[in-house]
Formats: structure tokens, C-alpha cells, sequence
């Protein structure tokens, strides 16, 4: 892999309220990437200012819609550019670039569609047992009821090619599109592949992570969704 | 023979809800519920008007007293209410979130003289 800035991805990145981290995170990036796409989610901090400093590209929700959302919103941006693939990435700092560029090369072997990355297969720094606990019960449920088999159902780290991001379309605006992501995996058969990631957990993202609770709102928003249309 | 007849209430009371979310965008969902909200009303009424006329009725499914049964119709009512106005708020939900990332789009496109 040369360290030239690569043209033909895009960088994808929600953002809500991380005004104090974010130009770190996106300076990195763009020693690599030309085309990052951070979405504000309505911050009420100063993400945007941050943002606007750098050399990504912002686009902005005039309301707060939720991480799903933000993921869509970004998807539909991306599609514009001239780029083959598309990598969606955290603004807290917790993924490392290393691990997008290996998703990347799986990705250019075409054998496959979209690439998670799995943080069980790899590793976590600094996860909290409780965490860890409630995160397998998630992916045990998700194995369940997506119809993707995987050991890692809620990462943030994914890379696709064109053909998955134009078809893409997430409906769940919450931390639910994760689950649906999967479903849409599952309807649309995309091949897939999970790679190991590493994923830091600093205070700051720790701080940021869903409360367990939410896991509730997400169980039935998902089941509702299958019995309604 | 009584627990056969509560078991067909439950189970027609788990497939009403589950007919009024699977077809609430059909019109025949729709009018089903009207009809559903009309029977409501006219049981309401007779169990007013002739009180022994639900006890028999609720003899027949095998759950106690007439009240009983209009409680438990107005409970599966009161759940069908629940979902569907929760699936509708959704419904309305999304159609602002598609107008909202509309705007933020082309906000962008404009900012960074993006061409379809």
C-alpha cells in the first residue's frame, strides 16, 4: 500500500457533539484519504467549526437524526463523487486507519461486496466486561433474526464497493441501523467478509457509548418493523 | 371445551394485532378497523342496554362475565391504538428525516459544487 492520498474512496463520518476530538480524527484521515464526508448531526458544540478547518467535506442535518441516519445521509453524498469504494468510520477516535486500508484490500480483490470489521476476531482496548457481556447477547440476537452469521453485529467499521452503496438505503435513524444494515446484507445477498479491528476505547469514547438499556428500543423497533409493513 | 374457546380468543386476539400492522397502509386494513371500532361501539352499547346479553356471549368464549369480555376486546383495541400510532409517528419521522438529508444534500452540493 503506498502512503500516496488515495482518490477512489470515501471517508464517511458521522458526527454529533465531538467538537473536542474530531479535527484530530479527520487530520489523520486526510494524510490518506481525499474524499472524507463528515455528516453533523445537528451538534449543539462546535463540530462544525472544527470540521470546517479541515479538508473534509461537511454536510450538515438541520435537525438531529440519529447515527443511521447520518450513515444515510453520507452514503447519498458519496454516491455523487467519482470514487469506487466507501468506508464508514467513527468520529471518536476508536478505529484505526491500518484496518480500513486492510478492509480496502479485500475489497479490491472483488471478491466480495462489503467488509465488517470485528472486533471479537481482533481486539478492544479497554472494553468493560459489562459492555463486552450485553454486546454478545446483541450479536447472539442479531445472528438469530438477520440472517447473517456474524461475530461482531455492531461495528462501526465498514467498507463497501459502489454497488452495495447505491442500493443501500437505511430506515432506522437510531443506533437500530446497525441491526438493519445486516438484514439488508441478508435481502440483497452482498458478499461479505468480516476482518479482525482493533478498537480503542479511550475515556472519551466510553463515555460516549450507548447505554445498555437502549438495547430494549432496538429489540423492538426491529421486531415491530418485521411484523408491520 | 371452555379452554379450547380461550385458547381461540388469544390466538384471535395475537392475529388481530398482528393483521392490523401488517396491512395498516392497505385500504382493506383500514376499513377493517372502522369496521372493528364500529363492532367496539355496538358492544358497548348492548352490554349497556342488555347486560345479560354479554354475560351469554361471554359464556360462550369461556371468560366469566360480560364485562370481562368487553374489557378484554377494549384492551386489544387499546393495543391495536398503541402500535399504530407509534408506526404512524415513524412514518412521519422518516418523511421529515428524507426532507431534512434533501436539504442537507444540496446544501453540500452547492458548497462543494458537486454535479449529479
Amino acid at each position: 500500500m503506498t502512503k500516496s492520498v488515495n482518490d477512489e474512496v470515501a471517508i464517511i463520518i458521522p458526527v454529533y457533539n465531538e467538537a473536542s476530538v474530531i479535527r484530530h480524527v479527520l487530520e489523520n484521515v486526510q494524510k490518506r484519504f481525499k474524499y472524507i464526508i463528515c455528516i453533523d448531526d445537528g451538534s449543539r458544540d462546535d463540530s462544525v467549526g472544527e470540521i470546517i478547518k479541515t479538508k473534509a467535506m461537511l454536510v450538515q442535518h438541520p435537525i438531529n437524526m440519529g447515527q443511521g441516519a447520518a450513515l444515510q445521509t453520507g452514503i447519498e453524498f458519496a454516491r455523487q463523487l467519482p470514487v469506487k469504494f466507501f468506508v464508514t468510520f467513527d468520529a471518536d477516535g476508536q478505529h484505526r486507519l491500518e484496518d480500513a486500508m486492510a478492509m480496502l484490500t479485500e475489497l479490491k480483490t472483488d471478491k466480495f461486496d462489503i467488509i465488517l470489521g470485528s472486533r471479537f476476531l481482533g481486539s478492544s482496548i479497554g472494553m468493560k466486561k459489562n459492555k463486552e457481556r450485553i454486546l454478545k447477547l446483541a450479536i447472539g440476537f442479531s445472528n438469530l433474526t438477520s440472517g447473517v452469521k456474524l461475530t461482531d453485529t455492531h461495528n462501526g467499521l465498514r467498507a463497501f464497493n459502489r454497488n452495495v452503496a447505491e442500493t443501500m438505503q437505511i430506515t432506522m435513524p437510531d443506533m437500530a441501523h446497525a441491526s438493519e444494515i445486516l438484514e439488508i446484507i441478508a435481502s440483497q445477498k452482498y458478499r461479505y467478509k468480516e476482518i479482525p479491528v482493533t478498537i480503542e476505547y479511550t475515556d472519551y469514547s466510553k463515555a460516549k457509548g450507548q447505554s445498555l438499556i437502549n438495547a430494549v428500543n432496538i429489540g423492538f423497533d426491529m421486531l415491530l418493523r418485521k411484523v408491520s409493513k | 371445551m371452555i379452554f379450547l374457546f380461550q385458547l381461540v380468543v388469544v390466538l384471535v386476539a395475537i392475529s388481530i394485532v398482528i393483521v392490523t400492522l401488517g396491512s395498516r397502509s392497505t385500504h382493506s386494513g383500514r376499513a377493517w378497523k372502522k369496521i372493528a371500532l364500529v363492532l367496539l361501539a355496538v358492544g358497548m352499547v348492548a352490554g349497556v342496554l342488555f347486560p345479560e346479553l354479554t354475560n351469554t356471549f361471554a359464556k360462550i368464549f369461556g371468560v366469566g362475565r360480560g364485562a370481562d369480555l368487553l374489557l378484554y376486546a377494549t384492551s386489544i383495541a387499546f393495543i391495536g391504538y398503541v402500535l399504530n400510532g407509534y408506526l404512524r409517528q415513524q412514518d412521519q419521522r422518516d418523511t421529515l428525516f428524507r426532507l431534512a438529508r434533501k436539504i442537507a444534500i444540496l446544501e453540500a452540493n452547492d458548497r462543494y459544487n458537486v454535479k449529479k
